[in-house]
């Protein structure tokens, strides 16, 4: 009988054996239950997880001898089993524990519910669930829930634009009801599975790709939600909460799986889906009640791959203008750009403004004239609350204008002395900064010395204030109520000048303003923090060698490029300097930076720079670091990239790590004189690298060949060549745009006091863009740099140009550059960039826009770019 | 273990296999369900019956409950941030170190006493099981039967290619 229950299962390895017959599998599994030590061994030869030390079940654990009298008789029935089982063969033993194996090792997913597979699963990384979704149906149904990969999502980092998330289940969820509530009536008790989940384009693709016979406002609606009345049922029938029902729909758009077991394939299409939608979207999932939801599991794939496109460089080029309008573009070089949305706004040296829709890559409306000179910097807002850009130019003002329209609303004609070189608007306030060596703040509403945006006098400081600015110090809220309400104190109109801010040593490149704070870079070297309500300066970190050109604040580190040619990170609480990125060939004259903190970013930063610091004061006791004494000769050691070791460590007291922190993903961009943009991310060990060089005039020659086009692509060089040339000298044949923008009449001057931006203190003209052959050498990178002090004379010789081939570039920072040619001129200079999750769009010296996009053409990654945010 | 006289009184569980377990009233307490209907009860003194849990597995869960009555109450607030981390306290792990069956249980019952800290041990125990496993190994550590067709298998490798890296 024993032979007969084992070949029933298909074990054929215990002929002969003896095999008491009451010994079945229950009762083994009774004693399993009841007593680890001996299942652990069992499960030890199944190789299990559970591994325990062996215990030898000959000498029993003495607890289980003062056991009952029922426990004991359950130990010794284990010691018969196991007496018996070491007489047999070791491979028959293989075949029991295999026909045993069922009993010990059970699906969790079987026997757990949902919320707890579901929090099982939420310590799982993605690999591992992807793993886990293709171990059977039933994992997969749990595995793919929406919401664990929207957790996932969140904890990389990544940002997800919510609102307009929320918006597109409204609007789905809508139209999709009616018809799903139909469907379910009609097959109320079918289990059939059927794809319970159509795809649907977009409504921001509808233009573009519906070819239908319905018109559009017919084909959105539809499309909007393209309800499978056979598939929907399936899902309420099916699954028997809304936690699995959620997991069901993530199902991919070809597979589907209800308890049904089913697993089919998608029926030829629908006619009208044919109609309504080329492209599958597996971004929507609906619920049993026909809301509309997004598919998390879809969006942090399409992140991923898109994150993977940057790594590898995966991209296509476009340009703005669109090149079969090149009538559209800019009479000459882009110095400021900024995107925010399907909008990107431009400023030139031709004096004008130029809005750009980057869908059609087409003007929204003619180029906005006011500037008599470049336009330097601008700021936008498109949002209805302030459609607005402020822009800053070379004519000393400031002008304000409505974006909608393109009307312009407010000037402030000599903001400056000089060239205003950057501005920042909050809210509250407008901050500008110039070539004039100075800060301004203004405010955007009216105000009274009663308002907490109202500046606080502080005196003995480098600020100054209008004489129309009341110090309310000593004066009391009541005197104040009483001088307000007689109208002894009037209203500040919008955009009077608040306070001036000097300090800086020489022009003030780049600015950028939080809640409390201006933060401020300038050709003096010097990083200054001040006090927004004030004025007052709180903090000068040092570090860069040469000028700064541009900064960025994001609430923890601050980020520059300067004309020494590195981008450098600093602790904004601590002031220190945290990394050190080498790599341009030139100055850098635009940077982003996108650190994609986690969640609960700043606790651990906080403890892995104290773990930093602890280490290499270790280090440094146990008298490794001999040679690195602390102090300003530690600011020369090697380092350039900040690594974790402790010879690399700049700074000690930062409130982050060595490089700055943040999550996995972060990314910096920089651009630079050098013709480069270059895309650093962070290697294992937290120390930034380069991770992709891109240049600046090859994608201007791709994104200029990429439609189809009649012309050759040997005239598009020539007429590249031409651009090129052109804009070295500064002039330009009018009859080329259709918007001719006028022209300086001091074109060189003007060249000068836009690029010029990089004055040193100790040099009285640019030692950026100073056109004209020199034979100055570069300064030599690395340890061996002579101090800047030593270098800067009258003659200004920190300029260097890279004339190598772009793999070479790095070479030249060694070498001096003997053949210097004067045709730098035809370098593209990058002047600005700008990044989001998906795309890095670029201004320079040629008139042209032009951006790298890491969708890639891919229908799905485009599809769910609409909701991240970029780092 | 503890000195305080409160702490002393006891109480008992009723399994539901109709086995009775004496527990320290504090003990008991980590269970929120327990603390929650004692708090209903009063102090009647009698035996609080846990249908769903039998006595091989309370008897277990009291266990853990004995070590870690004076662990200070969980912190709510920062579940998000440690939810990545999946150490697992020496004597946890090896508290854990118990057949499958009796894992699951384990959790079950945790669940259903609400005992939030056992509950988080049980799911990281098994999330440890199946971490950085290939579909293949986790089939074998659980005994999931494989019910993909080639095909469908072939196309779920493809759709998961972006993951490998």
């Amino acid at each position: 009988m024993d032979e007969e229950a084992i070949t029933d299962s298909g074990i054929p390895l215990l002929q002969g054996s003896s095999y008491p017959p009451h010994f079945t599998a229950s009762s083994l599994s009774a004693s399993f239950k009841l007593d680890e030590g001996y299942s652990d061994e069992t499960r030890g030869q199944l190789n299990c997880d559970l591994n325990a030390p062996s215990h030898n079940v000959m000498s029993l654990p003495h607890w289980l001898l003062a056991q009952s009298e029922a426990d004991r008789a359950v130990a010794l029935l284990v010691e018969l089993a196991y007496s018996l089982l070491r007489t047999v063969r070791t491979s028959t033993v293989a075949a029991i524990v295999e026909r045993l194996a069922p009993l010990l090792h059970k699906d969790p997913v079987i026997i757990l519910p949902p919320e707890i597979t579901f929090e099982i699963f939420s310590y799982l990384d993605a690999k591992t669930l992807i793993a886990a979704s293709a171990a059977s149906r039933a994992w997969r149904n749990r595995v793919l829930d929406s919401r664990l990969w929207r957790d996932l999502y969140i904890r990389e980092g990544w940002l997800a634009d919510t609102e307009a998330i929320e918006k597109c289940e409204q609007a789905y969820s809508g139209s999709a009801s009616p018809q799903s509530r139909k469907s379910r009536t009609r097959h109320p008790d079918s289990d059939v599975g059927e794809p319970k989940l159509k795809k649907r384009v977009p409504p921001t693709w509808l233009g573009s790709h519906n070819v239908g016979p319905q018109s559009s406002q017919e084909a959105e609606d539809g499309d909007r939600m393209e309800s499978d009345c056979d598939g929907d049922h399936d899902m309420s029938d099916a699954l028997d909460d809304h936690h699995t029902s959620s997991a069901d729909c993530l199902l991919s758009p070809t597979i589907t799986d209800g308890q049904t077991g089913h697993v089919l394939s998608e029926p030829a299409p629908h006619p009208s889906v044919a109609v309504y939608s080329p492209l599958k979207s597996s971004l929507w999932t609906r619920l049993p009640n026909g809301s509309v939801k997004l598919n998390w599991q879809h969006l942090y794939k399409q992140r991923r791959r898109l994150e993977d496109n940057w790594l590898k460089a995966r991209y296509t080029n476009f340009q703005l203008p669109h090149p079969l309008y090149p009538d559209e573009a800019h009479g000459e070089c882009v110095y400021a750009i900024q995107f925010s949305g399907k909008w990107l706004v431009s400023g030139s040296r031709d004096q004008t403004i130029r809005v750009w829709d980057l869908e059609t890559k087409r003007l929204r409306y003619p180029p906005l004239v006011g500037h008599e000179k470049s336009v330097l910097c601008l700021q936008v807002d498109p949002s209805p609350s302030e459609d607005i850009i402020m822009s800053g130019s070379s004519d000393t003002s400031v002008i304000l204008w409505r974006f909608s329209t393109g009307q312009m609303i407010h000037k402030i004609p000599n903001a400056h002395d000089d060239s205003v070189l950057n501005v920042k608007y909050d809210k509250r306030y407008l901050v500008t900064c110039s070539k004039d060596m100075v800060i301004k703040v203004w405010n955007r509403r009216e105000l009274l010395p009663t308002d907490t945006e109202y500046p606080s006098v502080y005196k003995g400081g480098n600020v100054t204030y209008p004489s129309y600015i009341i110090d309310t110090t000593y004066t009391s809220p009541s005197t104040l109520e009483a001088d307000i309400a007689n109208g002894h104190i009037q209203k500040l109109a919008p955009y009077s000048l608040l306070m001036t801010l000097e300090g800086h040593l020489a022009a003030v490149n780049s600015i950028q303003i939080t809640d409390h704070e201006i933060v401020s870079a300038s050709g003096d070297r010097l990083i200054k923090i001040w006090d927004i309500h004030n004025g007052t300066c709180k903090k000068t970190l040092v570090g860069h060698e040469k000028g700064i050109a541009c900064v960025q604040f994001d609430g923890r580190r601050i980020i520059s490029g300067s004309n020494d040619n590195t981008v450098r990170i600093y602790d904004h609480a601590s002031g220190a300097e945290v990394a050190c990125l080498q790599g341009h060939g030139s100055l850098v004259r635009a940077v982003q930076a996108g650190f994609g903190d986690p969640p609960g970013a700043g606790e651990t930063m906080r403890r892995e720079a104290e773990a930093v610091d602890e280490d290499f004061l270790e280090t440094h006791r146990s008298g490794a670091l001999a040679d690195l004494s602390p102090g300003p000769s530690r600011q020369q050691t090697r380092d350039r990239t900040s690594a974790r070791d402790p010879k690399d460590i700049r700074v000690l007291g930062a409130s982050i790590p060595p490089g700055g922190g943040g999550g996995k993903w972060g990314r910096i961009v920089s651009g630079s004189y050098d013709e480069y943009v270059l895309i650093w991310r962070k290697d294992h060990e937290g120390k930034w690298v380069i991770s992709q060089r891109l240049h600046q005039a090859a994608a201007v020659a791709r994104a200029s060949r990429a439609p189809v086009t009649s012309r050759p692509p040997r005239l598009m060089q020539a007429v590249q060549n031409q651009m090129a040339h052109v804009t070295a000298h500064g002039s330009l044949n009018a009859g080329q745009s259709a918007y001719p923008p006028r022209f300086p009449t001091d074109s060189e001057g003007n060249a000068q006091a836009s690029a010029g931006q990089m004055t040193h203190a100790q040099g009285p003209t640019s030692l950026a863009a100073q056109p004209g052959p020199s034979s100055v050498a570069p300064t030599p990178a690395g340890p061996t740099a002579p101090h800047p002090q030593a270098v800067v004379n009258g003659q200004a010789p920190n300029r260097h140009r890279v004339q190598l081939p772009p793999h070479h570039h790095h070479l030249a920072r060694r070498t001096p550059n003997q053949g210097f040619q004067p045709v730098q001129q035809m370098v593209p200079r990058v002047f600005k960039l700008q990044f989001d999750a998906h795309k890095i769009v670029c201004s320079s010296q040629d008139p042209r826009i032009v951006a790298w996009d890491f969708s890639c053409d891919d229908e799905e990654i485009a599809e769910a770019c609409q909701f991240f945010i970029g780092l | 273990m503890s000195s305080n006289g409160a702490a002393t009184t006891k109480i008992t569980l009723t399994s539901s296999d109709g086995t009775d377990l004496s527990v320290d009233r504090e003990v008991a307490e980590r269970s929120v369900l327990i603390k929650n209907m004692l708090e209903d009860l009063g102090e009647s003194g009698e035996a609080i019956p846990i249908p769903n849990v039998n006595a091989a597995v309370l008897s277990k869960v009291v266990e853990w409950c004995e070590h870690h009555r004076n662990d200070p109450p969980s912190n709510h607030d920062d579940d998000d941030s440690r939810r990545k981390a999946t150490d697992i306290d020496e004597w946890d792990q090896k508290f854990m170190q118990v057949d499958q069956e009796m894992l699951f249980e384990i959790i079950l019952a945790a669940n259903y006493l609400d005992i939030k800290a056992l509950l988080d041990v049980g799911c990281k125990t098994v999330a440890n099981m199946i971490k950085g496993k290939s579909p293949e190994e986790i089939r074998k550590t659980f005994n999931i039967q494989n019910d993909f067709t080639p095909e469908e298998e072939d196309q779920i490798r493809r759709e998961n290619e972006w993951a490998e890296e």
